[in-house]
């Protein structure tokens, strides 16, 4: 059952990696199409990390103590000051935990 | 890249450039090995999504779902959901890989995640397919040698998925999302798409993913049109 839904999940995955570099697929997608679907990577960038920083237990988190919060705040302003993708996560995983473990033992 | 490098040279080139994103998601890796473990999975089903699937967020949703007794349609479709951001990436890259050999292509497009796309994009060399393989299967081999990592230490350390590995998510979504906020359009796009994503979290609605995604791609073409026709 679970190799079953491997398969499936694979098949379904690679499908939608794999279909638009087949070149026997005639559908050309106009400049319209395209400008709407440039905007696919923040948005899903977007709609994967909001939840996990505003939303906790099914409650929402506006609370500066938030540690997911924090840490995101530290990410954005590290990237945007540096642009060095891996010293930008280093640094808010590390300022993550350390808040959160203070948080815990404090 | 000059035509004198061979193709040994661009595959170290790939994996050396991508490098910092394949440390990046090794946190994540652990999380999906740990979460596979904890929520009683095998080791080798664990192991098997990573090998396989080879998408983070699908296999984190489908675990999780599994664990809330979830229905094989219902698993597979959310992946439908949640994967069909991939077809943007092969209409994106179309032009340099259809036409290569089947091999080629189903290569390149196995290994096809968000972090290879971004990479691609923002690489300014010529496309090169040896550079691009070097790099999807070096950030593929770190995934799953990441995973494999957590599903040895969620063994020994049950409360791993506690420490908040999760976060290395967030930390590397942001990291690729700063460099392309430089206009109007794509922040409208950002909070349209995180609103409508915060919304649909708290009352649980199937799809969000989707529906979060297609509001800011919305909202965020409407604004660029609205701004379009204002100039023009």
């Amino acid at each position: 059952m679970m190799e079953l839904l491997i398969l499936g999940m694979t098949l379904i995955v690679f499908f939608s990696r794999y279909l638009f570099l087949e070149p026997r697929l005639p559908i050309q997608p106009g400049p319209r199409l395209l400008h709407f679907l440039s905007f696919s990577i923040p948005a899903v960038l977007a709609a994967v990390i909001a939840p996990m920083i505003f939303v906790q237990d099914q409650a929402l988190m506006l609370d500066p103590m938030n540690p997911y919060l924090l840490g995101a705040i530290v990410a954005a302003v590290c990237m945007k000051q540096t642009g060095k993708t891996l010293l930008t996560v280093t640094l808010s995983l590390s300022a993550f935990m350390v808040y959160r473990f203070l948080l815990a033992s404090g | 890249m000059t035509e004198t490098v061979s193709p040994l040279q661009q595959i170290l080139a790939g994996t050396r450039l991508i490098l910092p994103l394949t440390i990046a998601v090794v946190p994540w890796g652990i999380l999906v090995g740990a979460y596979g473990m904890e929520s009683g999975l095998s080791a080798l089903h664990t192991q098997l999504l990573s090998l396989s699937v080879f998408a983070g967020a699908s296999q984190l949703v489908a675990i999780g779902m599994l664990e809330s007794g979830a229905s094989m349609v219902s698993i597979l479709l959310t992946t439908l959901l949640i994967t069909s951001r991939h077809f943007l990436y092969g209409l994106a890259l179309r032009q340099d890989i259809q036409g290569l050999p089947v091999y080629w292509r189903a290569a390149l497009g196995f290994l096809l995640t968000d972090e290879l796309f971004v990479f691609r994009r923002t690489q300014q060399q010529r496309f090169c397919r040896w550079f691009l393989i070097g790099a999807g299967f070096s950030f593929y081999l770190g995934w799953n040698l990441a995973t494999l990592a957590g599903i040895l230490a969620g063994q020994y350390l049950p409360d791993l998925t506690a420490l908040g590995l999760d976060f290395a998510v967030v930390a590397i979504f942001i990291a690729l999302l700063v460099p392309i906020l430089d206009n109007r359009s794509a922040w409208v796009c950002v909070l349209a798409s995180a609103f409508m994503a915060v919304l649909t979290h708290l009352f649980q609605l199937p799809g969000g993913l989707l529906l979060s995604m297609l509001t800011g791609m919305g909202c965020g073409y409407l604004y660029s049109e609205y701004q379009r026709g204002k100039n023009g």
